[in-house]
């Protein structure tokens, strides 16, 4: 009796665990029956589109037609990131973009977002497994690894780009387009943003200033957004600020003291070896034996002997903007663009002042750095690609995409800006990547108050008047070389974030750290990278 | 006659192996999950030996025999991270086995319902996941905030010390953190074997006028000796392999600390999340899996030599 009673149960189970498979099927007899009732209802249009000439305009509508008879319109997924994962208000605007691309575009397109740490540990699974990811943003995946693994369509094959991407071709200068491009393939576009950089600007938040009497308003009368200075006030000012608030840490750190705070140009997409003077010299030298790398780090060492670093630095991993909104913090260091204050003042939570110490540099991979791609398993290449399209030339998208629904996450002022609505601001707006940079197009969206209505133009300018590195479109695929990648990443995750904070004296831990470098193979790779940037001067011609 | 004998041996072990088709039955759902999780994939180790291209798939990428795995060999970290690999899993399974079968016999030797309380209390540590635990060491460790710099050294007048930059610690901080959070669950095993033993030869040797230690370490410890070698051949079946939150998650992922902190696992973990190589990944791990089998069938040979009856197989 008890043996059977065993059986029973145990059979029992197992089926219990199994019906938990069979309740998916019949959710999809339940979706059948709706799309049925829709097809009845369904608008009668015109079905013969073999008399459209434009290939774009003809694959619309031959999708509009098939949705119109089956019912269901072909998926698009965009996938990107935000620093703090799907915001609250995401199906809202899936909602809007599927009613909006249906009747545009014959698709449903929809968007993916996850957090920063999350994007960058599943996309590449995501994309080699099968997981509907149609076209995605390079940032944070290696371009030319992702490239060259074989994740990224060719864009110019069978004339995609050509025939359904002319949007993209007319928003984009064709330099920067060719810049993406890795041997002669395109395998990325980039978005459309500021490349150049304004290097090393120190972002203090006003309210210190004030306690230590520093008149920011008087140092920029014009109200251009930065305040022109050098190292010495920078220095004074920190010295004060220490003294007034002794219980606050001075500044606030983060691993860029060469991304944005020095002109020094990460030729290849890394710093293992890379251009010290990117406008004029071809030459791949060592960065850390450099003199620009010793000056910073001499600079953070003596912040960090006079106590403005916290002890900390190493194991807090909070951005730095972060850690001025709440409060622990009073100043920080990244690179400035037109309209740079009124981003950074979102970040931080109040308003800051922008010292402006460095210089403006169009670096080699600002263009190529992080492109948008598409999944070279999409179902559907047309249609992706006109999708990507449609966000490069398509004003009501863009404006979807970077600021949200109108009315709900931003409201227009009556002088042609765009604000938070009543009762929204930064900390419990549904829809507020602040991801501006990484979308593809946001030029033609609006802008939000606080910024100059011509910043776009201005944006635009700034690209075209900086001075440009010599090797801009220059990209290297290091596969050959992944293991001297591989240990000459570990030395510097051992050795430079204690350099880069302050915590070594720098005449020692430079040496040692360089030492460990070269028995890292730092030649091998640097005379590679070398070798492969004189071959593309040669083929391009240039000098 | 014959016929009969035979028909009746038949249906005993047809009877004999009918009593076990419920286990079978039981078993049948996590024999399938080991069959798709473990041998469907095997396979796919293939990988290890071409350079993966998504648009060729798996099985028409190109060969590149052995290229994946120079990154492991051939750089001045492979001989760092074998070696912190390997000495701290011996440090773990010798502190480990020495310790768990120490609480294992103290928990015996309890009678009271105190007993239940202190079982909890010393399994808690393992349920907590190794992020968590991460966190619960830099409130200790951490050099403005911790507790060890404000409430134990400022007092004695020393010098706070940065933990997180300081490596001599580390060996001694780890082992700690490790034996702490596993022992409640390894000791679970001894205790069970230890329960299982016949009373009465403990009885009889305290009429002889055995002391509690004498007990210890003459009846006890040989009867665990079966439990004690098969757990210390499956621990050193996985030499290679290491607990990833307690090397990357502890030290905080302090590059100071690479030195004695950098273990296999870590090393290809951080080396190809900027690659995203998943070629050099496989290679890695079927390194440590050859590895760990080749040592599991070497060791057992050894006690088989030695003690014939508690040899694995």
């Amino acid at each position: 009796m008890k043996k059977i009673m065993a059986v029973i149960i145990c059979c029992t189970m197992l089926t219990t665990m199994l019906t938990g498979c069979g309740g998916s099927s019949s959710k999809d007899k339940v979706g059948a029956t709706q799309t049925q009732t829709g097809e009845a209802t369904a608008t009668v249009g015109a079905s013969d589109t073999s008399d459209i000439s434009d290939p774009a305009a003809k694959a619309i509508a031959d999708r509009k037609a098939e949705a119109e008879k089956t019912g269901k319109y072909k998926k698009v997924v965009l996938s990107f990131f935000t620093w703090t994962g799907a915001p609250a208000g995401l199906d809202r605007i899936n909602t809007l973009l599927k009613t909006y691309t249906e009747e545009k575009l014959g698709l449903d397109v929809e968007l993916s977002i996850q957090d920063v740490a999350a994007y960058q540990q599943n996309a590449k699974l995501m994309l080699s497994s099968g997981e509907q990811m149609d076209i995605f943003t390079t940032c944070t995946l290696s371009y030319t690894n992702s490239a060259s693994t074989g994740y990224c369509l060719d864009l110019e094959q069978d004339n995609l780009l050509q025939d359904y991407g002319q949007g993209i071709i007319n928003a984009i200068k064709p330099e920067y387009i060719n810049a993406c491009r890795i041997g002669s393939k395109l395998y990325g576009v980039p978005g459309l943003k500021d490349y150049t950089i304004s290097t090393a600007a120190i972002i203090i938040a006003n309210e210190y200033l004030d306690a230590i009497g520093y008149d920011y308003n008087a140092a920029d009368p014009d109200n251009k957004g930065t305040v022109k200075a050098d190292w010495k006030l920078i220095d004074d000012l920190f010295a004060q600020m220490h003294a007034e608030f002794p219980d606050k840490y001075v500044y606030s750190t983060q691993d860029n003291i060469l991304s944005q705070g020095s002109s020094v140009d990460p030729i290849g997409g890394d710093f293992f070896g890379s251009l010290l003077d990117t406008v004029n010299s071809l030459k791949v030298e060592n960065t850390f034996e450099s003199s620009i790398y010793y000056d910073w780090c001499n600079r953070m060492y003596q912040w960090n002997q006079a106590g403005y670093i916290s002890p900390d630095a190493l194991t807090d991993t909070t951005g730095a903007s972060a850690r001025i909104k709440s409060g622990a913090c009073m100043a920080m260091m990244a690179c400035s663009k037109p309209g740079y204050k009124t981003q950074i003042s979102g970040e931080c939570g109040r308003p800051v002042t922008v010292f402006q110490v460095g210089e403006d540099v169009l670096k080699s991979s600002a263009v190529s750095s992080f492109p948008w791609c598409i999944n070279q398993n999409t179902e559907d290449k047309v249609a992706t690609v006109q999708v990507l399209n449609a966000f490069y030339e398509d004003p009501y998208l863009s404006n979807l995409l970077v600021w949200g629904e109108e009315g709900k996450d931003y409201v227009e002022t009556s002088d042609g800006h765009i604000d938070f609505p009543e009762g929204v601001d930064a900390n419990n707006a549904e829809y507020y990547t602040t991801m501006l940079w990484l979308m593809p197009n946001y030029f033609i969206s609006h802008v939000w108050n606080g910024d100059p209505l011509d910043v776009y133009e201005q944006t635009a300018a700034f690209n075209d008047n900086a001075a440009k590195s010599k090797a801009l479109g220059f990209t290297w695929d290091n596969s050959d070389y992944s293991s001297e990648f591989t240990a000459l990443t570990n030395v510097y995750d051992e050795y430079a974030p204690s350099l880069a904070y302050g915590f070594v004296d720098p005449k020692e831990g430079i040496p040692e750290f360089v030492d460990q470098l070269k028995s890292a193979g730092l030649e091998d790779y640097i005379a590679a990278k070398q070798k492969a940037l004189d071959d593309w001067a040669a083929e391009n011609s240039v000098k | 006659m014959a016929n009969k004998n035979n028909n009746t041996v038949q249906s005993s072990h047809k009877k004999k192996y009918a009593r076990f088709i419920p286990l079978y039955i039981m078993a049948l759902p996590g024999l399938l999950y080991l069959f798709i999780n473990n041998f469907m994939p095997m396979p796919g180790l293939v990988l290890a030996f071409k350079k993966y291209n998504a648009s060729k798939g798996i099985w028409g990428s190109d060969w590149i025999g052995f290229k994946n795995f120079k990154y492991l060999f051939a750089t001045q970290d492979a001989f760092v991270i074998t070696r912190n690999t390997i000495l701290y899993n011996v440090a773990f399974i010798i502190i480990g086995t020495i310790s768990s079968i120490a609480v294992a016999i103290i928990l015996s030797e309890l009678h009271h319902r105190i007993k239940n309380f202190y079982q909890s209390v010393i399994l808690l540590p393992f349920m907590i996941s190794m992020v968590i635990v991460s966190y619960l060491a830099f409130g200790f460790l951490s050099t403005d905030n911790g507790f060890i710099n404000n409430s134990i050294l400022k007092p004695l007048g020393i010098e706070p010390v940065s933990w997180y930059r300081e490596k001599n610690y580390w060996p001694f901080i780890l082992v700690f953190i490790n034996t702490w959070k596993g022992i409640g669950y390894s000791c679970i095993i001894y205790l069970a074997a230890i329960i299982g033993f016949d009373r009465s030869v403990y009885e009889s040797s305290a009429i002889d006028g055995a002391t509690k230690w004498q007990q210890i370490t003459k009846i006890t410890l040989p009867l665990l000796k079966p439990t004690i070698i098969m757990l210390t051949l499956l621990a050193v079946g996985r030499i290679f392999y290491s607990d990833f939150g307690l090397f990357y998650q502890v030290p905080q992922n302090q590059g100071a600390l690479f030195p004695v902190t950098n273990t296999i696992d870590t090393y290809v973990y951080r080396g190809l999340i900027q690659l995203g190589d998943i070629s050099m990944t496989a290679a890695a791990g079927l390194y440590q899996s050859v590895v760990g089998f080749v040592l599991v069938i070497s060791v057992n040979l050894i006690v088989r030599k030695i003690e014939p009856e508690n040899a694995l197989f």
